[in-house]
């Protein structure tokens, strides 16, 4: 009914356990770097490419890196459903969000292919250009419009067909904002020759701590650690302590 | 020992022959004086909980009118510039924290803040050098539910004009007859149709749980709901409900979406004076809940604050950083109330009364007496029922299907129908999720129907609670801090169950739920509700 500290940890912690076997399917593929090509035989890359490959490995990486910037919107999911159709709701979310990524991966795989067909052997060009164009768009009010709209939290409907396509409209929505905001950050790492896998780390990092960001007024300026640094900050050393308090005013 | 001590604004009558208004209104006009980027002014400090007079925000109104402050009808005349720099503004404005559990300490230290500035300026017109913020104890003696008189003047003794006195503040019956519909203001007017309200209440001093929710303390807690940082949270602690919110509503008031009271909305609420008074008392409640026996969190995600530290600027000039944990208690701090008495326990344990009205039997009822059940923690809390789709408020409210679900319905039926003193009865709640819209200044009732109500009194409209729109412009404001999704409310339905299960009423599809605002909404309103639903908590 409203957020619970404990059970929302719980959740939580599930769905960390469910993106860390992902991170370790991923890291223990042949050939790893699947999402991303490096340089590769013509062959090999026609098969990178078939619709199953495409689906399987873009569903490893959506869980990896984007499962852990979804518990907020699956434990509203979760605590607004029946009990009977909790699992039911968060698959149909997952399936229209799912649905988005997998649209998005059509046009960024063909990016990445064109990209490694042009580029010189281990150019780093294509994925430098696109981290100057991640940069400017990580700083735009843009970015803030989509990264506002990943905190909506929305009433849904609760029984039956019209709770299955609010749930799955949901997911579209959601899919659709997080790839407005994610979208020039996960191409970068597709693009690099080599060190993709911690590229992917990182940006996965980057994509959490961002979240963690409350909704903001759309402007130009940096985004991203903001929460993540500080909640670091306080953990390591401490709320500031000001002495001032008890030297306020006249006394008595 | 304290070296300061806060008084009851209702002492000498609340009028200036109290030294703590008199002195109160003489500050604030000497903090009135400086300018809006001057953070020993009036208006910064205003700032600080909430503003519309940076354009560049969010929920600044589009196109410019009212709230904006300065479309504000003077008095009191409120600058809209200079803006401070970007950093300042940054670190000090649209802090206050509401719908979470840092609602009560960030308050706390807002006031202390502001207190320190005022008596720095009183002391330097010749003020008492012990002068401290006087609070309103609406719920205290025969006529204290009224806005002490000196709020109403527009000029002080001396003929120099009174800074308590606000154009914009209407009162529940929008007709500037300032007051708090508290139990006492109705009994003190019976018949009368100007008090049709009473929904004002200390009910929630019964809570003893500060967050989170057990038998006796509804979700989300006495204290609010555990966040973060949280300028404008989604859903507001008990108390932070009633009688928090509503005074800000009913002392504001309303005629239209485009004239309210600056009470009534969180982003003008701090530039009536009255405000301070108001919080003052909050704080000393929660003081006196506290010496009543119940706890503040010992989390340290509590004691330690949020991410973003609380701050606020101090006379000297520094910014002061603090945290819940250092101001969480009285003892720490060098000011107490004239009053702060310690509330007794229930007089009658609530479980025995509930077996009573369900039917239980004598033994269980006295077991009940003796059984400490009023902390314990739920087993399960699930949905019940919903509505379907959107609901947009008329000017008169709606009337609404909430469906049940037949499985969950027939655990609580099997529920109340064995309850006992060891398996505890069933409790129920009713959300109203995602209400979005512009009018802060509304309160709305919301009620259960009964079916076979002709012979009843009430028509078969239970009163389930009221709920006040505090916040909820700013809530709905799709790049606003709660990405536009609007307020959630949550209200205690478990007495609507008892009587429908002792009626075998309950086994039934759906509750029948109304939902009507204190007065006619203006057209322009557009008061939506995303879902009205219904949860069962099990024991």
């Amino acid at each position: 009914m409203t957020y619970n500290a404990r059970e929302y940890a719980q959740f939580r912690n599930w769905v960390f356990l469910l993106s860390l076997v992902a991170w370790i399917v991923i890291l223990l593929k042949p050939g790893h770097s699947s999402c991303c090509v490096s340089r590769r035989s013509l062959e090999s890359l026609l098969a990178l490419t078939s619709e199953i490959r495409l689906s399987r490995d873009w569903g490893l990486m959506l869980i990896a890196m984007m499962a852990p910037t979804l518990v907020p919107v699956l434990y509203h999911i979760r605590i607004s459903s029946f009990v009977r159709r909790r699992a039911r709701s968060i698959a149909l979310f997952a399936l229209g969000y799912g649905a988005v990524w997998i649209a998005a991966g059509s046009i960024m795989v063909p990016i990445e292919l064109g990209a490694a067909w042009w580029r010189a052997p281990d150019s780093y060009v294509p994925a430098a250009t696109v981290a100057v164009v991640a940069l400017a768009w990580q700083g735009s009010p843009f970015k803030q419009r989509c990264l506002n709209r990943t905190h909506s939290h929305r009433a849904i409907a609760a029984f039956g067909i019209a709770a299955d396509w609010d749930l799955f409209r949901m997911g579209l929505a959601h899919g659709l904002w997080c790839t407005g905001s994610c979208w020039a950050v996960m191409l970068f790492p597709m693009l690099l020759p080599d060190g993709h896998f911690i590229a992917m780390v990182a940006v996965g990092i980057l994509m959490f701590c961002e979240r963690l960001d409350p909704p903001k007024t759309p402007a130009w300026r940096w985004r991203g650690f903001g929460t993540a640094s500080r909640y670091l900050r306080l953990r390591v050393c401490g709320p500031r302590s000001c002495p001032v308090l008890f030297t306020f005013g006249a006394h008595a | 020992m304290a070296n300061y001590v806060r008084n009851n604004a209702w002492n000498n009558g609340g009028d200036f022959s109290n030294p703590d208004l008199l002195w109160y209104a003489k500050g604030i006009g000497k903090m009135m004086s400086r300018a809006l980027n001057d953070q020993a002014s009036w208006w910064f400090y205003a700032a600080i909980h909430g503003e519309y007079v940076n354009p560049r925000t969010a929920w600044y109104p589009d196109p410019p009118q009212f709230p904006a402050w300065r479309f504000i009808t003077s008095p009191p005349k409120v600058p809209p510039s200079p803006l401070p720099d970007q950093a300042t503004l940054d670190l000090y404005w649209n802090q206050c924290q509401h719908g979470t559990w840092y609602f009560f300490p960030w308050h706390r230290g807002y006031l202390i803040a502001l207190e320190a500035q005022l008596r720095q300026d009183i002391v330097s017109l010749g003020g008492p050098a012990n002068w401290a913020l006087p609070y309103w104890s609406y719920f205290g003696g025969t006529n204290q539910y009224q806005m002490p008189p000196a709020f109403r003047e527009k000029r002080l003794p001396d003929g120099s004009a009174n800074a308590l006195y606000v154009a914009m503040r209407y009162g529940p019956d929008a007709d500037g007859n300032i007051y708090v519909p508290t139990p006492a203001g109705k009994a003190a007017h019976p018949g009368d149709p100007n008090f049709p309200y009473g929904a004002v209440t200390d009910n929630s001093m019964k809570n003893n749980l500060f967050t989170g929710t057990n038998s006796a303390t509804p979700p989300p807690g006495f204290g609010g709901p555990e966040t973060g940082f949280a300028h404008f949270g989604e859903t507001h602690g008990n108390f932070e409900s009633n009688p928090h919110d509503l005074v800000h509503v009913y002392v504001g008031g309303g005629i239209s979406n485009t004239k309210f009271g600056l009470m009534a909305d969180p982003g003008t609420a701090a530039l009536d004076p009255i405000f301070y008074l108001h919080h003052c008392n909050i704080d000393r409640m929660w003081a006196v809940w506290n010496t009543s026996g119940n706890s503040n969190p010992n989390d340290p995600n509590w004691l330690n604050g949020p991410t973003q530290q609380f701050v606020m600027p101090t006379p000297g000039g520094q910014a002061w950083y603090y945290t819940p944990g250092q101001v969480a208690d009285l003892s720490l701090l060098d000011y107490t109330y004239e009053e702060l008495p310690t509330q007794p326990s229930p007089a009658a344990p609530i479980l025995a009364q509930r077996l009573a009205t369900l039917g239980a039997s004598a033994a269980e009822q006295e077991k009940a007496k003796s059984i400490p059940a009023m902390r314990a923690l739920p087993t399960q809390t699930e949905l019940l029922g919903a509505s379907a789709g959107s609901l947009r408020l008329g000017e008169t409210g709606i009337h609404t299907s909430v469906k049940l679900d037949t499985g969950v319905r027939r655990k609580a039926v099997a529920n109340l129908a064995m309850a006992s003193a060891t398996a505890l009865p069933d409790k129920a709640f009713l959300k109203l999720e995602n209400v979005r819209g512009t009018f802060d200044a509304t309160v709305l009732e919301v009620y259960a129907n009964v079916p076979n109500n002709e012979e009843r009194e009430d028509g078969g409209k239970l009163l389930v609670g009221d709920v006040a729109l505090f916040g909820l412009r700013r809530a709905s404001v799709k790049d606003g801090q709660h990405a536009g999704e609007g307020l959630t409310f949550i209200l205690d339905i478990t007495h609507i169950i008892d009587e429908l299960h002792v009626a075998k009423a309950l086994d039934r599809d759906s509750l029948e739920v109304s939902i009507v605002p204190n007065r006619v909404l203006p057209g322009e309103a557009g008061i939506q509700v995303g879902r009205i639903s219904i949860y069962r908590q099990a024991f």
